[in-house]
């Protein structure tokens, strides 16, 4: 069965959800990725949304954290200084198991920058900035999603919106943030990469088609590539989920 | 007390130039865009606490209303990934501009609702919200209505060894909000999401709330438990049917596609948005030249019904 490499990251996004365990999520890939896990091997994953809409079950694919199309099963709508209470709290009990955020660059240490590309106060390129990433790079694990390009995985990004690991596994305490979260995993239409023992990212795995030296390639920084496997490919079960029930209309993958 | 009033009035007795503004909503949702189209025709000079801001603050940075806007976040979600006027200023040099986390805005808001001068929060520590300032010490002397400092870091009193970011909370002079209801006394309900609308409302020095269905107080008074503010919080209503769109409203319309795919386009120049801007706001000063211009069977179609709160299978490509 073919498949297409969006396709294929929203899959390789569904498997890091757990079922039974909650989720921050945003509106995009991870939201197609979160709803195609509740629909297949989670389906009691909790899903909640920066602007308070909490545990829906979106029927057709929501445009922001906004949008009612998130209404629908939810269990509350709450006013948004609720959310962010909540996430705090319940992160620092361990009631949240990740959050997804996206970026435009990213660190060896998975520092993300949502922000400007070039000189903060005159930038080539400025974007919508940090939303509520930033609280959960802040309170959570988190999971990335980016494109897999040499420009965007750089050493030394051009502004950090969401701390990462900082500069290694000291970097967090150091600056008063919680140690021991932090990002998980590096979601690419490439593969999927991890965070060592020293913070920094490897190449966990790689999609079938993809080699692990152009995973490397396409990487700004030096990437270790040594402990990479082969990613499973999806099961035609999943992608008539995906294509048929989740984003039939096709508007994100 | 009878707080209706037009559009304009309720601008033009709230609204001074050099306010510092608060709008209602969340990116496409539940936006004030009626009352901002009338901000845009009367051409006020504000300060713009930005939230989660939308296509209404990019059409009044666009327009030059803006001085400076305190911003976590700006899109038509789905449709301008990065609001393009937004853009265009800043990658120009032509707006002053302070960058924060979304929390820190919501937590900001709600501590000016408490009445608080500022909240200590552990967000933006080992970022660049904390390393760059937007607006440096001595650019915020010129502007009296900016706090003096973007933030103070501090050891938490009752933590040693732990950080804290102090932030200072805003002095909103204005919150423009929509509601589903309002009485003429001011009374307001919210249906479905709040986002941080209560809060910049009670915040706020004054507050305009537009509304889509104006009751009287007797019937907001039989059930306070659904009301979302009291009109002691409220200066002025204002009666607009459909004042949110092209934003959704809960349990009455979808947003907009058409629009949002136009402002898109439109936004990319500021000759084009002049342009958009023209036909949108300036040669729709009655609220009902604006809805003609849009089309009642067009409008009708984002209605939307019992029980699901956006129109299924609308189109949005």
């Amino acid at each position: 069965m073919e498949w297409n490499s969006k396709q294929m990251m929203a899959v390789a996004l569904s498997r890091q959800i757990e079922d039974n365990k909650t989720y921050i999520i945003g509106t995009g890939l991870p939201l197609i990725g979160a709803t195609l896990a509740k629909n297949t091997h989670a389906p009691h994953a909790h899903l909640v949304f920066e602007s308070g809409l909490f545990e829906g079950n979106p029927q057709e694919v929501p445009t922001s954290v906004s949008d009612l199309r998130i209404c629908c099963g939810a269990s509350v709508l709450w006013p948004q200084y609720r959310y962010f209470g909540f996430q705090a709290v319940a992160a620092g009990r361990g009631g949240i198991d990740a959050g997804f955020l996206g970026g435009a660059q990213i660190d060896p240490y998975g520092n993300l920058n949502a922000t400007s590309i070039g000189d903060y106060y005159k930038p080539e390129t400025r974007f919508t900035g940090s939303g509520g990433a930033n609280g959960i790079a802040s309170y959570c694990d988190t999971i990335i999603i980016m494109k897999h390009e040499k420009r965007r995985f750089v050493d030394k990004i051009d502004y950090v919106t969401s701390p990462g690991w900082i500069d290694g596994p000291k970097g967090r305490e150091r600056i008063g943030l919680l140690p021991d979260k932090g990002p998980r995993a590096v979601v690419t239409e490439l593969g999927i990469l991890r965070f060592g023992e020293d913070k920094r990212m490897y190449l966990a795995e790689y999609y079938p088609g993809v080699t692990p030296a152009r995973v490397a390639e396409n990487t700004g920084f030096d990437l270790d590539v040594s402990r990479a496997v082969e990613a499973e490919p999806p099961s035609p079960e999943t992608l008539a989920v995906l294509s048929e029930k989740v984003d039939p209309m096709r508007l994100m993958t | 007390m009878n707080k209706l009033m037009t559009a304009q009035e309720a601008v033009s007795s709230f609204l001074r130039n050099g306010d510092c503004l608060a709008v209602g909503g969340f990116v496409t949702n539940r936006r004030p865009y009626a009352l901002i189209r009338e901000i845009i025709r009367q051409k006020k000079l504000l300060y713009v606490e930005g939230g989660p801001s939308g296509g209404d603050i990019d059409m009044l940075i666009g327009a030059g209303c803006v001085t400076a806007i305190s911003i976590s976040y700006i899109a038509n979600s789905g449709f301008s990934m990065v609001c393009r006027r937004f853009r265009d200023a800043v990658e120009n040099g032509n707006l002053l501009f302070e960058d924060f986390s979304l929390d820190v805005h919501t937590i900001a808001y709600h501590g000016a609702a408490l009445g608080l001068s500022y909240v200590p929060v552990k967000n933006m520590l080992g970022s660049d919200m904390i390393a760059k300032w937007g607006i440096s010490e001595e650019e915020r002397k010129k502007h009296p209505k900016l706090p003096a400092k973007k933030y103070i870091l501090q050891e938490d009193p009752f933590n040693p060894g732990r950080t804290l970011c102090l932030v200072p909370t805003p002095q909103i002079d204005v919150a423009v909000i929509h509601a589903q209801k309002a009485s003429p006394d001011g009374i307001c309900r919210i249906e479905g999401p709040i986002f941080q609308d209560t809060d910049i409302a009670i915040a706020a020095k004054h507050t305009i709330v537009s509304c889509d269905e104006l009751v009287s107080d007797e019937e907001m008074r039989r059930r306070p438990d659904l009301n979302t503010l009291t009109g002691l919080c409220v200066d002025a209503v204002v009666h607009l049917p459909y004042g949110a769109h092209p934003s959704q409203c809960f349990g009455l319309y979808d947003y907009d596609a058409r629009f949002y795919i136009q402002y898109e386009k439109a936004s990319r120049t500021q000759e084009d948005f002049d342009v958009f801007l023209k036909e949108n706001v300036h040669d729709c000063p009655a609220h009902g030249d604006y809805l003609n211009k849009w089309g009642a069977a067009d409008l009708l179609k984002l209605r939307t019904s019992e029980g699901c709160a956006y129109v299924p299978g609308l189109k949005r490509k």
